[in-house]
């Protein structure tokens, strides 16, 4: 993978970026929502958080006085240090509201944030029109592509191990039912509280080099229904609660609309990919993981190795 | 005997309705204490308030002594005190196994992350032997009767490594010999290694050879307590069950 861009065009190495930033939010998505049950609608909370911070701060073209600009390595973990300050914003209501009443409360942390950024101090936040000339970390596709990649893998390790991990476990057994999980004498506030930081964070990072990347931030793209969407059905057609899936989900999602734009005009691309889900969720919910595990157990049961 | 624990005039109101009216009862160490009495006279509601499922509105838990009235379910646990459910309750996508291992994991974020997945498998293995699950360890729940999902139950139960076990209905729907089966079980648990239940039970007979003490409740009130011989002859506790 590492020597992918030697052969692949310009065109589609940009798309494996955008992928790449698309599993970071999709896997960090699933850590919180796929592995306890929490839905969350709100996660471009977190990532607009995190990207707000570090755009504000490192903005030159801004309003802010010079001395004030800071350079990224100083206002990207400050941005993810605001979206560890925002999942633990979404924790609170996690302990009161369960099921449809979260993923409410969480869509409204969205809206109460995209409305913000509209009214307080638009020459910092760039109101409506959002910022633009960001600065960037590393310049061209091909940096950013290992970047990207980079980020990916270490986002990608960090929660499969957490995932594969005894954590992983309690947290799909939250999943499950809840109160179980606190009668086996396991403490679910600070199992949950642990998921949220996670995710978080992981989106904070994924949210804080994405606008640096894009060299813009745009409100209504960041707090769109697309783009939140996107993150929900990436994990959701990956296989929530698997963080590989999810991952999966991220690049599949990317490249699946890119591929369709010959075919398919305009919004009948979206409508396409909207049924597509809507098929995978209701007949295999488990997603393409479960899709792959479903095969490989049918390939060994035909090979005679496992009964049953 | 010390009291191992004891409920002091516990009061708990579901809106206008009395669940519990100032109840005090009480176990002794290394008692098997049986709780009984007609449908909806609060003997769920008994084990939801041990547990800290919610809190009484008034009254006290106390437990080896310590007053356990405002902690949260987890630390009731670590305490001591393990539960089953009167409906079964398995982690559904979970094999019995994986489902017995959640009762076993270190309760901080730190011990999880860093303890191997495998080190309790023996442990887990040796439970689910001796409720008779052996050999089935990579089942899932719905390929389970009701009456193997009652011995997950337990199973869960006694992985967390209690003092104190409370058994709601574990006999319900249960044929003759698979009870003959739990009772000794539960009497084999409690000499070897000091086990305290506390029992609900509709099945007086299944009850016989396993309590010392009978405490009936009806209504949310406290009517009767004493042996089990003495509790089913008394005027009172028949009346309350035949009207």
């Amino acid at each position: 993978m590492c020597a992918l861009p030697l052969f692949i065009p310009i065109g589609v190495t940009r798309l494996m970026v955008m992928g790449s930033y698309l599993a970071i939010f999709a896997m960090s998505w699933d850590m919180m929502s796929g592995h306890t049950g929490y839905i969350s609608f709100g996660h471009p909370f977190l990532i607009g958080l995190a990207a707000y911070v570090t755009a504000i701060l490192s903005n030159q073209g801004g309003f802010q006085p010079p001395h004030l600009v800071l350079p990224m390595y100083v206002t990207i973990p400050l941005g993810v240090v605001a979206a560890a300050g925002g999942g633990m914003l979404f924790f609170l209501p996690s302990m009161r509201a369960r099921g449809p009443y979260f993923s409410l409360v969480s869509l409204a942390f969205l809206v109460l944030l995209h409305r913000l950024v509209m009214v307080i101090r638009p020459e910092f936040t760039g109101g409506d029109r959002g910022l633009v000339n960001l600065p960037s970390v590393v310049m061209g596709a091909i940096p950013n592509y290992y970047l990207s990649l980079g980020l990916m893998f270490v986002v990608a390790i960090g929660l499969w191990y957490v995932s594969r991990s005894n954590v992983g476990s309690v947290l799909k057994a939250i999943r499950m039912d809840e109160d179980v999980v606190e009668a086996s004498g396991i403490s679910t506030y600070r199992f949950k509280r642990f998921a949220f930081l996670l995710s978080a964070v992981t989106a904070g990072i994924g949210g804080a080099f994405y606008t640096h990347y894009l060299a813009s931030l745009i409100p209504r793209r960041a707090f769109g229904m697309t783009f939140n969407l996107d993150i929900i059905i990436a994990s959701v057609i990956g296989g929530m609660g698997t963080i590989v899936g999810p991952m999966f989900g991220g690049y599949f999602l990317t490249f699946i609309l890119e591929y369709l734009r010959p075919y398919l005009y305009g919004q009948w691309r979206l409508f396409a990919y909207a049924l597509l889900a809507l098929f995978i969720v209701i007949y295999r919910p488990r997603g393409f993981h479960g899709i792959v595990q479903d095969g490989v157990k049918w390939f060994r049961m035909r090979r005679g190795e496992v009964y049953g | 005997m010390a009291k191992l624990l004891e409920a002091q005039g516990i009061t708990k109101k579901f809106g206008g309705l009395v669940a519990l009216n100032d109840l005090s009862f009480h176990v002794e160490e290394g008692e098997v204490l049986g709780l009984i009495g007609p449908n909806g006279s609060g003997k769920t509601t008994v084990f939801n308030i041990i547990m800290g499922d919610f809190s009484p509105d008034s009254g006290k838990i106390l437990f080896k002594g310590e007053d356990i009235t405002n902690l949260p379910t987890h630390q009731r646990v670590r305490m001591g005190i393990a539960r089953t459910y009167q409906v079964p309750r398995p982690f559904k996508e979970m094999t019995i196994f994986e489902d017995v291992r959640i009762s076993t994991v270190s309760p901080s974020i730190i011990g999880c992350l860093t303890e191997k997945v495998m080190v309790y498998d023996a442990v887990i293995k040796k439970i689910l032997e001796d409720v008779g699950l052996g050999g089935r360890f990579s089942m899932y729940p719905h390929e389970l009767t009701m009456g193997d999902l009652r011995r997950v139950e337990l199973a869960k139960a006694l992985a967390t490594n209690p003092r104190m076990v409370l058994l709601d209905e574990i006999f319900a729907g249960l044929t003759v010999a698979e009870i003959e089966e739990i009772d000794k079980l539960l009497i084999q648990k409690r000499e070897e290694e000091g086990l305290d239940f506390i029992v609900v039970s509709h099945d007086l007979k299944a009850l016989a050879p396993l309590v010392d003490r009978v405490v009936v409740i009806h209504f949310g009130q406290f009517i009767a307590e004493g042996p089990f011989d003495q509790i089913v002859n008394d005027e009172k506790v028949k009346k309350a069950y035949l009207g």
